[in-house]
């Protein structure tokens, strides 16, 4: 007697000799797909090279000039956004605040999203005293006012850290001691996020089952567990951009941090705030390029979420 | 859990003690109160000397502290500079509830200032706060279930511009537009600032027509924030089994949600809003500033410029005391919203 | 919406272009939406002390009340404790003073019935009291209320924040229309610096002192119910206001306002919009962009020069650097900085100012040549000097090939932060390598024990803005005595000693006769000036904006109110 049940094809040579992808190279394909995400590099991308190329079109003198009979002029050709209240060029001055303000928006939140999220899995994870102690260090943390910690710090070491020399330009200590500060103050939050989430997923039974098998504690948190958590972390970073950028204007206008004439995005946007009627070109610009970072860091972030989510792994092939 | 929370409150004692030394110690090595104190003019060496004596400056550090914390009426001091040590101190100190005189006003209690002030900071934070929760739990939920359409891309684009404006400007802005310009071009308009017109008078009208400006400024920032964290949850709670379960056991859209979706997304959101509560308290320095709001952040601002140790202490171990309870009652509240979690 | 059908990855073709064109979209709403109004003014526009606008009618049963800004909380109503403007600006309201100055800062005797007379030696001041004035609640002011106050401020329970100058006479009286000051050594600017606002009421807070031990804790000083001036306190609302209603026991002229309420707007920007919106009357010190928003709104501006100027005061001691105590170099300075051009800052609404002493110029030398522009001079003086650029860097090196390097402090406000970007600009020009720095307040002014720059002469060009004791013109800022060292750590003097100055300021302060002080004072002026020991940038005068409304106001700079009787409203 003949069945119709159809034979199992057997896997050919060539099929089985093909080697599993590894996870890096599965996340990345499927970030590629991931259009906005795609988009999002590209912006990034284009800041960096707006803020770093751009020094070839403007010099940094350029952006120090200042000429008091043109000033607060709109938009121009010559001027193409326009002047502030001295008399200097915007745009060149958007290009190198670009930089410092880029330098401390990414590294900061870089510090913050490592801090933050170490501590919150290792108190997440380890329970018991581990977590009391780190958690009593966290609410210690968040007793610490931020403006006379900046005020202290920015004093006491702002002339003690040499100078860095990035693509020829110098950036003062003191952009270094408001990283440090703005990203080693920023972190709590993300911290109790990370730990709740810990704490939830820890007693789920994929994680027994990894205990089971004999992988050891490091891998369970940052193969197993981390991924699955990867949505508030990658938003905390994404605001935490935005948070930093904003953080050194704020920084700036009490006086500790980059001053003037050197520019950054926030300090523009505070000179700004005397013209918020009268010349919105003043924050018009520094102002949509912080968003464009931000958004552009956002849809990255999306994009990475969505390619590290396990779950997706399975669905989407 | 009952050992837990009795764990927590007896290792508060220990962190609170640590904090306010901590804090102590930044606020005395940040300035000089009495370089302020000749307004304008530096102050004379014969009045810095006399002041200092009776404030009790001239004492060394941890001196002060110790004086701060348990008070000075069991020592004698040399008020009178004829180098007799003949008077006891007044202060009671921390541990008795005396959190001493204003420096910069003197003869007033800090405990008084802060009282004074820690009403109009409530009446304007906490329904801030109510709008914020609700309103970022609103647009949250919205733009998750609708990820990508368009309300989406105008959410996420609109929550971004309002995240990254310094509050300065939006609250700027809204009282050039609102205040400014809306009596100008004949419209409805809303008051520029202050608490209330002192013409009129304190009355529940002139509070709440007040309030708007305030909180809206606020609420523009924080929503813009929260709101992100609340989708980006959603997005992966709504991604799993258990909801497809439930849909599929016919519940309908609003009992998933609430039901089962919100309160396995919450978790985030609720730790936030926990690391928030207690700087109610602290007040939103900027937005009072600008709108002239007489609040616990000017009071700070204000006190922490001219380095006033006692009543700023007072205002920072008030939200100290607050963290410390809020974190106690988030991580009950995890509990409750998620049975698995245990604490060992 | 339906969750089941949820799949992430479709759609997506739309989401690329709508975020972009959505901030696209946003962009172009907030650039056409506002439009700019601020020309940049060429030419000052002249502002004008305005006259009474056209009187309307008055609606029925409507109190008369004016509003004022002011962004400064006072901490204290008690004078004494409170060296802060605000409190004193607030004391002809509710206080007040024996003598009063009117707009153009002429004296006037108040509380007395004429001027105080000096004895022949300078050492004894006689006041002789009016017998028709009374506190608030009809006990007359009589000369114990002097002597209560001077014995208050200089007794060691008070805290008060300065006993200076009440600890420098002994005071008596005679009768109790008379008070006797007599002083131990001579005290030229007795008349600025004594009994302003400071009248404490005896029958009042003797009881309370007397009780307590202190002044620190009375009531009186948070609510001064006793006052004797037009108006009397009645309400302080923490952070929000101060109420003071018409004192109808008051024994001048009756008010014609109710009442007056003073609302504390800290920030500028909000006050402006306070004004612009009519919520308050007057504005006082509001941003000079702000001016043609004031006048479009068709809002009255004064300007009242106040003796205040900010300037560049110049470090010579000797560890400034060699170029700055180099007088040629002083000279060039004051020559390449275009201070004319630099008031566009202030939309060149203010004027610079040459000395210190502008504010009084009847102490400033007639003699005095204004410093020009003229860069190529500065130039030419600096090349002369043997200043050379010889690494053709832009910077000019001295004879040992040391580059000429001036280090600047301000004090900081995002205003002198701008002037310094246009200084440096203008010394770069002339070969000058400016370098800045911006201070706050506390460490601007830190003691020399704790190395604040200005004490520690870290500093060769100092710029802030200060006044003399006006309407006194002594100073303390040159005295020899006054530079801070380690045994005396809390001097005024951050800029040097000279000789020649410090005998001038000696001499100054024990000339009983005022044309001799005048006479020095023009030494004074014309050596600094001579010497470029400072610099003016510009007067920083007082500016007040009043709403139409408001009729009768005079404004002087030391008591601001002192015509607030007259003041009325109309609608």
């Amino acid at each position: 007697m003949e069945t119709n049940v159809p034979l199992i094809e057997k896997p050919t040579s060539a099929e089985i000799e093909k080697p599993p992808l590894l996870l890096s190279q599965l996340v990345f394909l499927r970030f590629k797909r991931h259009k906005m995400a795609v988009a999002g590099v590209f912006i990034l991308i284009f800041m960096v090279i707006y803020a770093i190329g751009g020094t070839f079109f403007k010099t940094e003198a350029f952006s120090l000039v200042t000429d008091t009979t043109i000033r607060l002029n709109a938009p121009s050709s010559i001027h193409p956004f326009g002047t502030d209240a001295v008399g200097r060029d915007i745009l060149a001055r958007t290009i190198y605040g670009g930089q410092i303000s880029l330098l401390i928006g990414l590294i900061a939140m870089v510090l913050e999203v490592i801090v933050g999220v170490l501590i919150g899995a290792i108190a997440g994870y380890y329970g018991g005293v581990l977590d009391s102690i780190l958690m009593r260090f966290t609410e210690a943390m968040l007793n610490i006012p931020q403006i006379p910690l900046l005020l202290v710090l920015g004093k006491l070491l702002g002339d003690k850290i040499q100078p860095v020399y990035i693509f020829g330009r110098e950036f003062s200590g003191s952009v270094i001691v408001i990283i440090a500060v703005i990203g080693l103050t920023s972190w709590m939050g993300l911290a109790r996020v990370v730990r709740a989430n810990f704490l939830s997923l820890r007693e789920q039974e994929f994680v027994t089952a990894a205990r089971c098998t004999g992988t050891n504690n490091r891998s369970i948190i940052f193969e197993h567990i981390l991924p699955n958590t990867m949505a508030p972390i990658i938003v905390s970073a994404t605001l935490a951009v935005a948070n930093a950028i904003i953080s050194e204007a704020y920084v700036s206008f009490l006086g500790v941090g980059v001053m003037p004439p050197t520019a950054t995005w926030g300090n523009m946007l505070n000179g700004a705030y005397n013209y918020i009627e009268t010349a919105p070109w003043l924050w018009i610009f520094p102002g949509g390029l912080i968003v464009l970072t931000v958004l552009s860091i956002n849809f990255i972030g999306d994009g990475l979420r969505d390619a590290l989510d396990p779950r997706a792994l399975t669905q989407a092939e | 859990m009952g050992r837990y929370i009795i764990r927590r409150l007896l290792q508060a004692i220990p962190l609170l003690l640590i904090i306010s030394i901590a804090i102590f110690g930044l606020l005395q090595s940040s300035g000089d109160p009495l370089a302020t104190m000749g307004g304008k003019r530096v102050t004379r060496s014969e009045d810095r000397a006399r002041l200092a004596r009776i404030l009790g400056l001239d004492q060394p550090i941890y001196i002060q502290y110790i004086y701060w914390l348990v008070g000075n009426d069991w020592v004698k001091l040399d008020i009178d500079q004829d180098g007799i040590m003949d008077s006891y101190g007044q202060r009671k100190g921390v541990i008795r509830g005396d959190f001493g005189n204003s420096l910069v006003a003197r003869g007033q209690s800090a405990m008084d200032l802060i009282m004074e002030r820690i009403p109009n900071t409530l009446i304007l934070m906490i329904p801030a706060e109510i709008i914020i929760l609700l309103f970022s739990l609103l647009v949250g939920i919205i733009s998750a279930l609708r990820q990508y359409s368009l309300t989406d891309q105008l959410i996420t684009t609109g929550s971004f511009i309002g995240y990254s404006m310094p509050i300065l400007f939006i609250a700027l802005a809204s009282m050039y537009i609102f205040a400014v310009n809306f009596r100008k071009w004949g419209l409805p308009y809303l008051p520029t600032v202050g608490m209330f017109d002192p013409k009129i008078g304190k009355t529940t009208g002139q509070v709440l027509i007040h309030m708007v400006l305030p909180i809206f400024s606020m609420s523009v920032v924080s929503i813009s924030g929260y709101s992100r964290f609340v989708r980006s949850q959603m997005l992966e709670v709504i991604s799993q089994d258990y909801i497809r379960t439930a849909y599929a056991k016919g519940l309908s859209e609003r009992m998933v949600l609430f039901g089962h979706a919100l309160k396995n997304a919450a978790i985030p959101f609720v730790t936030l809003v926990g690391i928030d509560i207690p700087f109610l308290l602290g007040g939103a320095v900027i937005t009072e500033t600008i709108f002239g709001w007489p609040g616990m952040g000017r009071l700070f601002i204000d006190h922490l410029t001219r380095f006033d140790t006692p009543v700023v202490m007072g205002i920072l171990m008030l939200i100290s005391l607050a963290v410390v309870i809020c974190q106690l009652l988030t991580d009950i509240v995890y509990g409750w919203l998620d049975p698995r979690i245990r604490y060992t | 919406m339906n969750l089941k059908q949820k799949k992430p990855y479709l759609k997506k073709k739309y989401q690329y272009g709508t975020s972009l064109i959505f901030i696209i979209f946003f962009v172009w709403i907030l650039l056409s939406g506002c439009s700019s109004t601020l020309t940049p003014t060429a030419s000052p526009t002249p502002i004008n002390i305005t006259s009474a606008p056209t009187i309307t009618a008055l609606t029925a049963n409507s109190e008369k009340i004016v509003t004022i800004a002011l962004t400064q909380e006072p901490k204290s109503l008690n004078r004494s404790y409170s060296s802060s403007w605000s409190t004193s600006i607030l004391t002809n309201i509710y206080s007040c003073w024996p003598w009063i100055y009117d707009e153009a800062n002429v004296v006037h005797p108040y509380l007395l019935i004429e001027m105080p007379t000096v004895s022949d030696d300078g050492l004894v001041v006689t006041m002789k009291l009016r017998d028709d004035i009374k506190w608030s609640d009809n006990t007359p002011i009589t000369a114990d209320d002097f002597i209560f106050t001077q014995e208050m401020i200089t007794n060691p329970a008070n805290t008060v924040y300065s006993v200076y100058p009440y600890d420098l006479f002994m005071i008596t009286a005679p009768d109790p229309q008379t008070v006797v000051m007599t002083f131990d050594e001579v005290f030229v600017s007795w008349m600025s610096n004594l009994w302003s606002g400071t009248l404490m009421p005896k029958h009042i807070l003797q009881p309370v002192f007397d009780a307590a031990g202190t002044l620190d804790t009375a009531e009186w000083n948070r609510a001064p119910t006793v006052g004797c001036g037009p108006f009397n306190f009645t309400k302080w609302e923490s952070g929000s206001y101060l109420r003071f209603d018409k004192n109808p026991n008051f024994w001048g002229p009756a008010p014609k306002l109710d009442a007056i309420v003073f609302q504390f707007v800290p920030d500028d920007a909000a006050q402006t919009a306070a004004c612009l919106a009519g919520e308050t009357d007057i504005c006082y010190l509001p941003r000079y962009e702000d001016m043609e928003t004031f006048k479009k709104a068709g809002l009255n501006i004064v300007f009242e020069p106040s003796g205040y100027n900010e300037g560049w005061f110049f470090n010579f001691r000797d560890m400034a650097s060699p170029g700055i105590r180099d007088l040629n170099v002083r000279k060039a300075i004051a020559m390449g900085l275009n201070r004319q051009s630099n008031t566009s800052l202030r939309m060149n609404l203010v004027e610079v100012n040459e000395t210190f002493w502008d504010g009084l110029p009847q102490y400033v030398d007639p003699s005095i040549v204004p410093y020009k522009y003229d860069p190529e001079a500065a130039k030419a003086l600096l090349e002369s000097s043997g200043y050379k650029d010889i690494n053709n860097d832009g910077i000019r090196e001295d004879k040992d090939g040391n580059p000429l390097i001036i280090t600047q402090g301000v004090l900081e406000s995002p205003e002198r932060q701008k002037y310094q970007q246009l200084a440096q600009q203008q010394m770069k020009a002339i070969g000058i390598d400016l370098q800045t720095s911006s201070y706050n307040y506390d460490t601007l002014f830190a003691s020399f024990t704790d190395g604040g720059p200005a004490a520690v002469g870290a500093l060769d060009i100092m710029q802030w803005s200060d006044l003399p004791a006006f309407p006194d013109p002594d100073s303390s800022y040159w005295l020899c005595d006054q530079i801070q060292t380690d045994s005396n750590p809390y001097g005024f003097n951050y800029f040097g000693c000279d000789k020649t100055l410090d005998k001038l300021f000696a001499q100054q302060s024990v000339a009983a006769d005022p044309v001799e002080q005048q006479h020095i004072f023009w030494q004074i002026t014309k050596y600094m000036h001579d010497n470029v020991l400072y610099l003016g940038i510009w007067e920083d005068g007082d500016i007040w904006v009043v709403s139409p409304h408001l009729t009768g106001y005079k404004f002087s700079v030391v008591t601001p109110f002192f015509n607030i009787p007259e003041w009325d409203v109309t609608k």
